[in-house]
């Protein structure tokens, strides 16, 4: 009875109507308990930081889980943690104004060195590092420097254009396809590599490259590669995410061959993806992490590519008897003429920073 | 009891109670989630009110693009209309703002940022007079084509940044930033609360007394509470009046984007905004669609996300629990007024607080 009178003025209070002060005051208990739920075990002293602790934050723009962009940064803070014994946070945020707000508050808070994943950070970055001076800015893909800003620059379309070799020779419909979450610059040079590096094997490719819009929807992916394939696309690149793995879905449901990105995901379909463009982002982010932890951080543009190890194509072994040997010696060549600085295909389109050379171990 | 003082303790304690389930939801998610609910709480609560800082440059900034979209929403509502497409009208405002600052060129004199953010206010209108105007020539309901041209807004921004909008050097998918003189100043040295604050207590207030006390804002509430009794009475054009209200949401939508856009972004991105005009949709309902309450509910949804994002920094709270809570609460909300619905006509005799039901009856709203 008493539960139901509760229960009457819990209903009366919601709906904003004036109740009786018997019940007024059961619903204000209810309320009392459920403040003194919230805050049991919140009397904790806050710990201060000790000075020498070294702390890394790390902002995403897309959720951990996407087993590619974002969850291989986050295997690269982790690796942070482990090797150099870091205090490490994360944080996936959306907006620019969210961006500001994090890096701020990371800076407020001393922290050592804070990671933006994205070329879109950068702005944000700018704009607030001059206000903490002791604390390191990183963007990756960016290309804006200050004396605490670095850019990290990831030459993906190296192993890109040696995807499309393959890509184009292993076709069978003379039409592969390509898509990505959003048309960034990265993204965009990696897909002209890719169309470049298939032309290379098979001139008379056809490649349809898309963009989703979103690198967070599956369902977005996974429509727009079934609608590839329904024009013929017999393979799929992919850069997009959480949102590339509904093209990779979509790829084993249709049975055709596709390629992972950002992370080895290969093991995500053993059977249908050739090999993976994999960013090794724990040493890429340890490095810069090391230099910054020694004091020998510099303001720069970081370059890692396929002469630094750190982006490369890792086939699926499952499938290596896809590809024939002459055309693994083909794609291998030009892996080499990568290393040695003689690969000149795409500087037409790329960024004046990407053409540096690869950033080597000190 | 004090009679005038009666409504507003009624509204305070219903956002308690809404707020008190809230919180007891997630710290139930965040326990079952085998989290360290008190130190999650406490981040909580540091990162949205613990500090000068937090309140002025995370819950503040946030609450201001909540609270204009809000009353956008609001003025919508109490006419009668669902107007579902803020979101949709906060974008067109800012690249409307954002056009307009790329013509000002590299000089502009101080006389371009109310020009700024005037052409906010004029695209954000278009934008949901496009809405108003398949209504009234076709009859189709706002509901579908306000939410329809969001999409079609957030693609033309993206289209835009990549575009005619498109900064010089040509490799980003964003506008140059702006330049000094047409950011909106900063009111307190060392924290990002913007002129934007002052400009949605000004307009709220304006709202509020224009509704209560003008013809105009009596002919908006009436068309609201039934079109037709409104239509009869043979003095009010409800098709203009519903022409009006539309342009009004409209404006504060765009005005709520072209102040986000000169106040805390500076340039036009594709994910300028995290979804503020979805949210407004809350701010506005949990404010039972008063302008003033709508202030309130912005500041607790802005605190609400400034605290989330301090759970994920400072506890590793993934922000996806504090979406999951934020759902609950708008739920919550509408919940309460289907309740309030099904008791007033439980108590129809009762005339004070007799609510109107808007078309679809999916929410109701005090007069």
């Amino acid at each position: 009875m008493s539960q139901y009178k509760a229960m009457n003025a819990f209903q009366a209070l919601l709906s904003g109507h004036a109740v009786s002060r018997r019940a007024a005051a059961r619903a204000l208990a209810a309320i009392t308990a459920l403040a003194a739920l919230t805050a049991c075990g919140g009397d904790k002293p806050e710990a201060a930081p000790a000075m020498s602790e070294f702390r890394v934050a790390l902002l995403t723009p897309g959720p951990i889980s996407d087993q590619a962009w974002n969850g291989g940064a986050y295997d690269g803070l982790m690796a942070i943690r482990d090797s150099l014994g870091a205090k490490v946070s994360h944080i996936q945020t959306k907006t620019p104004a969210e961006f500001e707000e994090n890096f701020r508050q990371y800076g407020a808070q001393g922290y050592d060195m804070v990671v933006g994943h994205g070329f879109e950070f950068q702005d944000a970055a700018l704009r607030v590092a001059p206000a903490y001076p002791n604390t390191v800015f990183v963007c990756t893909s960016g290309n804006a420097t200050a004396p605490n800003l670095a850019g990290m620059n990831f030459a993906f379309e190296e192993a890109s254009y040696q995807a499309g070799m393959i890509a184009g020779a292993l076709t069978k419909s003379g039409i592969i396809g390509a898509i990505g979450g959003t048309e960034l610059p990265p993204v965009r040079a990696s897909f002209v590599a890719f169309e470049r590096g298939a032309k290379f094997t098979n001139p008379n490719v056809t490649v349809l490259i898309s963009y989703l819009g979103t690198w967070d929807d599956v369902n977005a992916g996974k429509e727009q590669a079934l609608a590839q394939i329904a024009r013929g696309a017999d393979i799929v690149f992919q850069n997009a995410d959480a949102a590339g793995l509904g093209i990779l879905a979509a790829a084993r449901e249709k049975n055709v061959l596709a390629f992972g990105a950002n992370s080895n995901q290969n093991k995500i379909a053993p059977d249908h993806i050739l090999g993976s463009i994999v960013i090794d982002w724990p040493r890429a982010l340890l490095q810069v992490a090391r230099e910054v932890q020694s004091g020998e951080f510099k303001s720069t543009v970081y370059q890692f590519g396929l002469r630094a190890n750190v982006v490369k194509l890792v086939l699926n072994p499952k499938l290596a008897s896809r590809i024939p040997a002459n055309l693994k010696a083909r794609v291998d060549s030009v892996g080499d003429a990568i290393r040695e600085g003689r690969f000149h295909e795409m500087d037409d389109v790329l960024r004046p920073a990407d053409k540096l050379p690869d950033t080597t171990r000190p | 009891m004090n009679r005038a003082l009666a409504p507003v303790l009624a509204a305070i304690a219903r956002v308690a109670v809404l707020l008190a389930v809230t919180l007891g939801l997630l710290v139930v998610l965040l326990v079952t989630s085998g989290y360290d609910a008190g130190e999650a709480m406490q981040a909580m609560v540091r990162g949205a009110a613990g500090s000068w800082y937090a309140v002025t440059s995370a819950t503040l900034v946030r609450a201001i693009p909540l609270a204009l979209a809000g009353l956008a929403v609001a003025i919508a509502f109490r006419a009668g209309l669902l107007n579902i497409g803020a979101e949709g009208q906060l974008l067109a405002g800012a690249a409307g703002a954002a056009a307009v600052a790329t013509l000002a060129g590299k000089t502009p004199g101080a006389y371009m940022l109310p020009l700024v953010l005037l052409a906010g206010v004029v695209a954000g209108g278009a934008w949901a007079g496009i809405a108003s105007w398949l209504r009234q020539r076709f009859g189709v309901l706002e509901v579908i084509s306000t939410i329809m041209l969001n999409f079609v807004a957030l693609n033309a921004v993206g289209w835009l940044v990549r575009g005619p909008l498109q900064e010089p050097t040509r490799i980003y998918p964003q506008t140059e930033a702006l330049v000094p003189s047409l950011q909106l100043p900063v009111l307190l040295s060392g924290s990002r609360l913007h002129l934007g604050v002052v400009l949605a207590v000004v307009l709220a207030f304006v709202m509020w007394w224009w509704m209560r006390a003008t013809a105009g804002g009596f002919r908006l509430r009436a068309v609201g509470m039934n079109a037709d009794a409104a239509a009869v009475s043979g003095r009010i054009n409800v098709a203009r009046v519903s022409l009006f209200a539309f342009l009004a949401s409209g404006a504060l939508a765009g005005l709520a984007g072209a102040v986000e856009l000169t106040g805390v972004t500076y340039a036009l991105y594709e994910s300028l905004s995290p979804g503020y005009g979805y949210t407004a949709i809350a701010v506005a309902l949990l404010a039972r669609l008063h302008p003033l309450g709508v202030l309130g509910t912005a500041v607790l949804f802005g605190a609400l996300q400034a605290g989330g994002n301090a759970m994920q920094r400072d506890a590793g709270v993934p922000i996806a629990l504090v979406n999951v809570v934020e759902a609950v609460l708008i739920l919550l909300v509408i919940a309460a007024d289907r309740l309030q619905d099904v008791r007033t006509r439980r108590s129809i005799t009762r005339t004070d607080d007799a609510a109107p039901s808007l078309p679809g009856n999916a929410v109701s709203v005090p007069s």
